[in-house]
């Protein structure tokens, strides 16, 4: 590991002064960069450690019915917070099903939102890799890619976006909320992660020294609430990243949709939010039908990106899945094998 | 940065960098080496300690956020110097095995009981699903998690008993030292090997001047032109193949090809991109397509070849009424143990000391010899407690290059594998392209089968051979086959080398051989059960290798203990599938033999019992237990047949210089073989306390205040070890006891008798396969094993757990790539979820050759459960998967199909 320089600013202000210094990388709950150093896919000069801001680790109700996150809040601390829970269950569902409850522990909000993607030819300096050292090439498209992107890719990058969380907060028009060099802006969740194109290097839309400070979702979000969930093909029974997954959020009038939501994780370098699906169920009848057309719609523009093919099958499949569970209704409480499409195991259940 | 926090419950100032891990700060900086670390990178949950009471990877937290934070670590549970009441649990039921996660899992658990006294089992496999074991299987912990309040109740007598692990404590505590707890200061200086990040590739070092002025640290770069002695190293006496550090040529990625030699903060200061190394690639030769030879010894890349032959296969096949064909195959699998290779070595006088995991002190010794140029007897390996092994470390790791180091250097050196390091440099089981045909006449009797395997060795020899000459012999599965023709080839290429792992090659054959009896009975109309009842291996049967079995051969008895169970399972899955859905169950039934100890080789082990001028009894023991318990059986064992309680005994265990030569553990062989050694040893040392006495064989013996009374009726002998004369390892009376297992050379037909003994077993699963999105659940697991005897119970259900663990991952997750599975977030091994209710019935009918009638249960444990769940697919979604592992593409391509 390189020797670097380590600051602990008092202030958000502060912080963003630290972090204009070439080199200089945000330190919160660490899980995602201490991994990364190790394995010297990054090697920053400058750790500016920002766990001890204070006030970024609340949850504030706000006048609309929504909700802000400091962006400090710790995984597990969200997804058992039950108020957050009701409104949004889908997200803690999606929180719940994600890495261990050790991890879900220390990770934060905001590092969450910026985890890089697992693709190994990222983590592996002997392989080209053009996010991780521009121009170099892509052994991911010869190589192992049976988990590469389906949707979204280019040449010059196939690698995923890992997160569960980011699946249902794009579904639900979440908002992040940055502090950097130029003042406070705000961008859309969907828009925070990029497309590879020709830059894959550039993950987000963050411009250097920029900080996530919070996390909104709008109150007409929560409006969801009884028909959400988040669904996650893995391919053991806890603590692995999604071959696909899926968030499905519907509001139902009668037995017709009158709005939805659906996102798709796992299948492109952001969480995927399928608009065009969702047009495609309002107004009409909750059933197989309907879903059918709406799986189709999701995955029009899917094609595999090497021997990834059974991924766009696997995906309609599972949004089908997703949004039959979500008209049968949001669960009481959150399963006890957060976001399985199996039938939830007997016994104890998580009290979000 | 200076850190104040509390640790366990006291307040604690340290210097460290803010971003060092906490995992380090405890274990270097603090000393409490109670905190494994398993990976570094939050994966395997073995560093698990409580900050503020949660439970957080401490590889994972910088040490600047754990200032001013409450910590909680192993070493803060015990109360009073006794263990608290989860410790106790533990110990109790067996949950900690090898020892290695057993911190990470008691941090876990005491984070999720300070908020759910009384968990259910859902609530058990949430908290501690971020912690990976892979030796017990997961149920004994959640067991002893949900009885955390129960009763420790009493323990009487040594055979048979549930006795908790001689070596339990110092593993519940975080007392007990593996590999990297056990680093002296003054060992500092380390070893960083440098790896080829190609499969095959010239190389040409360049010069490391510029490399060592610009960094101090760096005390030397050791190159191939270093080594003192042997450059090459291997399992066989013959066919040495694998290089210390390879000389111009690699031949496999994550090959060292030159070592750096420092301290620990330098090397790691040093891209990988800084050491001069020019790499010209070659073209790979793979598993798939073949490729010029790798080895001139090894023409067509073949290094060997197996056959069993008996009679007539196409006779066999022209009588049957049923004919089935299957061709299968497997990939790489990594041991995946929780504890990275680590030790050090120095250099003592003009010998070499090693300290280090490692499951085959004897054969480290003879081949440290042979690299340093030195004789055996001036090497003394000193094994730590092993975090597992599997058959992983039965090969060199650390020990050539921390040797060489220490050797050349006079200093002291250790050296410690990451995670992705010990992946990438270790050995994996075998991939295997098996093309198999089994044949059956109209009343479901076996007429013939024949089996072709090639094995996919990589790029040295390891235990290519020991695969390629096993699996012949146990290709047909536990079944009375008139004629039968079983080869094998295994084949260089340039993936990782393949080595021992678990049932050498046995569980990829039993894939096919148990698809191929499910294949016939649904051409005969017969139930699977019936069909492997009607053909199974039992006392007096005839072997494909003309070997008469004896009393010792149990799978009739295995399968009629089973039947209940298995066709409860039936009928659970069909009554489950009458109703509509994406969902469907099955269940599948399979078999496994599997011959204990090395095929037609001798294979012997030695032990020695003694009483001191103390009168302590010492049990001198060279098997390492490598968590399966062996310490606490050879105890068991030697207790019993001294006649004494097992807490009579002491044990020293495992050290080149103060053990005899147990041999490996390896082939399922200790309870067997060096549970024989420790029978005969203890019967020698009663034997010699009774002749003293001048007492009866039906005398009592007890131990007790330094003296030794021996009991005969109303008559009792007092001897006083203190006034007898000390021999020269300082005991006044000893019993030795030596077993090498009966066993002959097999002929050109592979006939002949390669095992004295073998263990059999059925296992019946239970799974539910979603047909949309291709998930497969295991629900349920019932295992009958012959045993012969258990020796504990508790030990033996433990093993058989941890065996059907790894045979559920063999089946649906584990597959290693090269440099694209170096963790184990990409390389899935199961977790506490994965692993099903288990039931395990013990099937005791004493081999006539064990000790007490025990026989070997490790490999035996995992060899059936792959081919059980791979038929209860089958059965499910009537389509039958033939590549491991079943992950979702591959039964959506099934159900396809």
């Amino acid at each position: 590991m390189k020797v670097f320089d380590y600051v602990r600013p008092a202030s958000v202000a502060e912080a963003i002064a630290a972090a204009a210094a070439p080199g200089a990388v945000y330190l919160a709950g660490g899980t995602n960069l201490l991994d990364l150093m190790k394995g010297e896919t990054l090697r920053p000069d400058r750790l500016v450690d920002v766990t001890r801001l204070p006030g970024l680790d609340r949850i504030e109700w706000l006048g609309d019915g929504g909700v802000r996150i400091g962006a400090l809040v710790r995984n597990a601390a969200l997804a058992h917070d039950a108020a957050f829970a009701t409104a949004y269950p889908a997200v803690a569902e999606a929180l719940l099903s994600g890495a261990s409850a050790q991890l879900r522990n220390a990770a934060t909000v905001g590092g969450n939102l910026l985890q890089r993607t697992r693709c190994a030819y990222f983590h592996d300096p002997a392989s080209a890799c053009n996010k991780r050292q521009p121009g170099a090439g892509c052994d991911a498209r010869g190589g192992e890619n049976r988990l590469h992107a389906v949707l979204g890719w280019s040449e010059a990058c196939i690698a995923t976006h890992p997160s569960d969380f980011c699946v249902p907060l794009a579904a639900l028009d979440a908002v992040v909320e940055i502090e950097g060099p130029a003042g406070r802006r705000e961008v859309a969740l969907e828009a925070l992660h990029r497309l590879p194109g020709d830059t894959p290097e550039r993950g987000t839309a963050l411009a250097p020294g920029e900080l996530i400070v919070a996390l909104r979702l709008p109150g007409e979000a929560a409006g969801f609430a009884a028909h959400a969930r988040y669904l996650k093909v893995r391919e053991r029974t806890s603590y692995a990243f999604a071959v696909v997954s899926a968030a499905a959020a519907l509001r139902l009038e009668g037995g017709r949709i009158r709005a939805a939501r659906l996102a798709l994780g796992g299948v492109a370098a952001r969480p995927w939010r399928a608009r065009a699906a969702e047009e495609s169920l309002v107004g009409v009848e909750a059933g197989e039908a309907a879903f059918r057309r709406a799986a189709e719609a999701a995955l029009a523009e899917a094609r595999p990106s090497g021997d990834n093919a059974f991924k766009i099958e696997l995906a309609r499949r599972l949004v089908r899945r997703a949004l039959a569970l979500a008209v049968a209704g949001t669960p009481a409480r959150i399963p006890a094998l957060p976001a399985s499409p199996f039938p939830s195991v007997a016994g104890a259940r998580h009290d979000a | 940065m200076t850190l104040r926090l509390r640790l366990n419950g006291r307040p604690v100032q340290a210097q460290a960098d803010p971003a060092m891990r906490l995992s380090d700060l405890l274990r270097d900086v603090l000393g409490l080496t109670g905190t494994k670390i398993g990976c570094n990178a939050g994966d395997c949950g073995a560093c698990t300690v409580l900050l503020d009471g949660r439970q957080v990877c401490a590889c994972l937290v910088p040490a600047a956020r754990a200032e001013g934070c409450d910590i909680r670590t192993v070493e803060g549970l015990a109360e009073g110097g006794a263990l608290n009441a989860l410790q106790a649990a533990f110990l109790r039921h067996g949950a900690a095995q090898c020892g290695i996660c057993t911190p990470g899992m008691l941090m876990a658990a005491t984070d999720l009981l300070a908020r759910l006294p009384t968990p259910t089992e859902a609530q058990v496999q949430d908290a501690l699903g971020g912690v990976l074991c892979r030796c017990t299987g997961y149920r004994k912990i959640i067991d002893a998690v949900l009885d955390v309040a129960g009763p420790s109740p009493p323990v009487a007598g040594a055979m048979g008993a549930r006795l908790p692990k001689v070596d339990g404590p110092a593993k519940l505590t975080g007392a007990e030292r593996f590999g990297a707890d056990a680093l002296p200061d003054e060992a500092f200086l380390t070893i960083r090997a440098i790896r080829s990040p190609h499969a095959h590739a010239r190389f040409t070092l360049g010069d490391f001047a510029p490399l060592l002025a610009a960094h101090p640290g760096l005390l030397r770069v050791l190159t191939a032109a270093d080594l003192p002695g042997a450059r090459v190293f291997g399992i066989y006496p013959t066919g040495k193949d694998q290089p210390v550090l390879a000389d111009g040529l690699v031949r496999h990625r994550g090959e060292p090809v030159c070592a750096l030699l420092g301290d620990a903060a330098t090397l790691a200061g040093i891209p990988e991109g800084d050491v001069p190394v020019a790499w010209e690639p070659l073209p790979e030769v793979t598993f798939a397509a073949g490729g010029p030879d790798l080895h001139a010894h090894a023409p067509g890349n073949v290094l060997c070849r197996g056959l069993v032959a008996r009679g007539d296969p196409a006779t066999g096949f022209a009588a049957a009424a049923a004919r089935a064909d299957i061709a299968t195959a497997t990939g790489f699998v990594e041991h995946a143990y929780i504890e990275p290779e680590a030790g050090y070595a120095r250099r003592v006088g003009d010998g070499m000391e090693v300290v280090a995991c490692t499951q085959t002190p004897y054969m480290d010794r003879d081949e440290i010899a042979l690299i340093l140029g030195i004789p055996p007897e001036r090497v003394r390996v000193i094994p730590t407690a092993v975090g597992g092994g599997f058959g992983g470390k039965l090969d060199l790791s650390i020990q050539p290059l921390a040797c060489v180091a220490a050797w050349l250097t006079l200093r002291p050196v250790r050296m410690v594998y990451g995670r992705g390091e010990s992946m990438a440099a270790s050995t994996k089981r075998h991939p295997a392209r098996i093309a198999a045909a089994a044949a059956a006449d109209a009343g479901g009797r076996l007429t013939a089968f024949t089996f072709h395997g090639d094995f996919d060795t990589g790029a040295y020899a390891s235990w290519g051979p020991t695969v390629a000459n096993r699996v012949p012999v146990h290709a047909m599965g536990p079944y009375a086959v008139p004629h039968v023709r079983c080869t094998t080839a295994a084949l260089h290429t340039n993936g990782p080398p393949a080595g021992a792992f678990r049932g050498f090659g046995v569980p990829q054959a039993a894939i096919a051989g148990e698809a191929l009896m499910d294949m016939l009975a649904a051409q005969l109309g017969l139930d699977p059960w019936d069909i492997r009842r009607i053909n199974a291996l039992g006392e007096g049967s005839t072997t494909a290798t003309g070997q008469m079995l004896g009393a010792g051969a149990a799978l009739p008895e295995c399968l009629d203990a089973i039947r209940p169970r298995w066709q409860a399972l039936r009928q659970e899955a069909s009554d489950f599938n009458r109703q509509a859905g994406v969902l469907r169950r099955g269940a599948g039934l399979a078999c496994m033999w599997y011959g204990i100890g090395n095929t037609s080789m001798s294979n012997p082990s030695e032990m020695v019992i003694g009483i001191g001028a103390d009168g302590r009894c010492t049990l001198f023991s060279g098997a390492v237990d490598i968590g399966q318990g062996s310490n606490t059986i050879m105890v068991q064992i030697a207790a019993e047949a001294l006649g004494v309680p097992p807490e009579a005994l002491n044990l020293v265990s495992g050290d080149t210089k103060t053990t005899r030569d147990a041999g490996k553990t390896s082939a399922s062989r200790q309870s067997f073989v060096s549970g024989n050694a420790a029978r005969l040893a203890g019967a020698a040392l009663r034997a010699e306390i009774l002749r003293r006495a001048n007492a009866g064989p039906e005398a009592m013996i007890m131990l007790h205040d330094g003296r030794i009374s021996v009991v005969s009726g109303d008559a009792a002998t007092i001897l006083d070890p203190a006034a007898m004369a000390p021999d020269a390892e300082g005991l006044v009376l000893r019993g030795e006891g030596r077993f090498d297992p009966p066993t002959t050379a097999l002929d050109a037909h592979g006939q002949g008798i390669p095992y004295a003994c073998y263990a059999f077993a059925a296992q019946a699963a239970l799974v539910e396969v979603d047909t949309a999105l291709g998930t497969v659940r295991v629900l349920r697991i019932v295992a009958a094993h012959d045993v012969g005897r258990a020796v504990n119970p508790t030990l033996v259900e433990g093993q058989i757990h941890g065996g059907i663990a790894q045979g559920l991952g063999l089946a649906l997750m584990e597959e290693y790539l090269p440099g694209r599975t170096d963790n184990l977030h990409d390389y899935l091994i199961p977790t506490i979820g994965d692993v099903p209710e288990i039931e395990t019935i013990l099937v005791e009918r004493p081999d006539p050759l064990g000790p007490y009638g025990a026989k070997g249960v490790g490999e035996p444990a995992l060899v059936a459960t792959a081919p059980a769940i791979l038929n209860a697919i089958a059965d499910a979604i009537g389509a039958r998967l033939t590549r491991v592992p079943a992950t979702p593409d591959r039964v959506l391509a099934a159900l396809a199909r």
